[in-house]
């Protein structure tokens, strides 16, 4: 296995993911956001953003806060600082093999 | 790879998604020519020429475009296309912001000085500023959108036809006023005008933006903003 191959194998799987790697780059980016942004920004479902934002809430990247607008309710996001850390680890990873 | 930094710049060009940043800043333009306009055209002991009016005006200025800035943030952009709250800027942001603020600083004083030296700036000031705004404009702004190129040529090309008016015309502007004596009045009225065309062409270009986004846009009808417990794909 050559060098290039090897640091591929070693990306991070829970951000490679397209979907994931896009909200976990438009979060790096920003210090907080809410669902509605995320969703209008990927262009994804509810279901699928939703579904995306547990799996990186699991793995310790997302921090989500359940709030309300008003009445309304609103879904707060952001990267924890082992999201930041995972996200420029894998920037630079991918960097190297590319 | 590039498509992760074009992600990674999307936060930044939805700020003026809205076009609210370009109506402030023209707001704030239009507001100050005329206090200046004001300024010249009243005796110099009135009370539009004390350094404290300056001052609340500024104040009072400030105030509106923050106040405005949030409210129109809070009732229209965030319940239709969301909330987003922006990291301080870094080490390397700060100095370039810090470079440039130092070198319009450095070209506005270069300018005050030719002005009081009574140096004929009618020419070189709205072509100096012209440029300064329709660069910092296309760099800041002019990217989000193509038509907004047409915005930036559009400042150049005015701040080009101010200064290639007749100094009698723009002379006219500030004829008579008390500020004559420091300043020549062809370099006072370069100067309002200029500043009446970068505030009227923010204004367009931001109330175009603010009309397209309330067409292109609608707050979700339902609990968009709520997650579902839905399955992954």
């Amino acid at each position: 296995m050559n060098r290039q191959t090897q640091t591929l194998n070693e990306l991070d799987r829970v951000i490679h993911e397209p979907g994931r790697l896009m909200i976990v780059a438009l979060l790096f980016a920003v210090d907080q956001c809410d669902f509605l942004y995320l969703q209008r920004e990927t262009e994804m479902n509810k279901g699928t953003l939703s579904s995306h934002l547990s799996r990186l809430e699991e793995a310790g990247y997302v921090e989500v806060v359940k709030t309300y607008r008003g009445k309304v309710p609103q879904t707060l996001l952001c990267l924890t600082e082992a999201g930041r850390e995972a996200f420029q680890r894998y920037r630079k990873m991918l960097k190297k093999a590319l | 790879m590039d498509q992760v930094e074009s992600l990674l710049k999307r936060p930044r060009a939805y700020d003026n998604i809205d076009g609210v940043g370009e109506l402030m800043l023209g707001f704030m333009c239009l507001v100050f020519a005329l206090f200046q306009w004001l300024q010249v055209h009243t005796p110099e002991h009135s009370i539009w020429n004390r350094t404290y009016m300056f001052l609340i005006w500024v104040g009072l200025m400030l105030v509106v475009t923050t106040f405005g800035y949030k409210a129109i943030k809070k009732h229209v952009t965030y319940p239709r296309t969301g909330f987003v709250k922006y990291r301080a800027p870094g080490k390397t942001w700060r100095m370039i912001v810090t470079m440039i603020g130092a070198f319009v600083a450095a070209v506005l004083a270069a300018s005050l000085y030719a002005a009081r030296s009574h140096w004929n700036m009618t020419s070189t000031l709205p072509a100096v500023l012209g440029l300064l705004v329709a660069a910092g404009y296309a760099f800041g702004v002019g990217r989000t959108a193509r038509w907004k190129w047409a915005v930036a040529v559009s400042i150049l090309l005015g701040s080009i036809v101010i200064a290639a008016l007749p100094t009698d015309l723009t002379g006219m502007i500030a004829s008579g006023s008390w500020m004559t004596a420091s300043y020549p009045a062809e370099s006072i009225g370069t100067f309002l005008l200029c500043i009446i065309l970068y505030g009227a062409m923010f204004l367009i270009s931001g109330g175009i933006t603010f009309w397209l986004y309330l067409r292109h846009t609608q707050a979700p009808t339902e609990e968009a903003n709520e997650p579902a417990n839905a399955d992954a794909q």
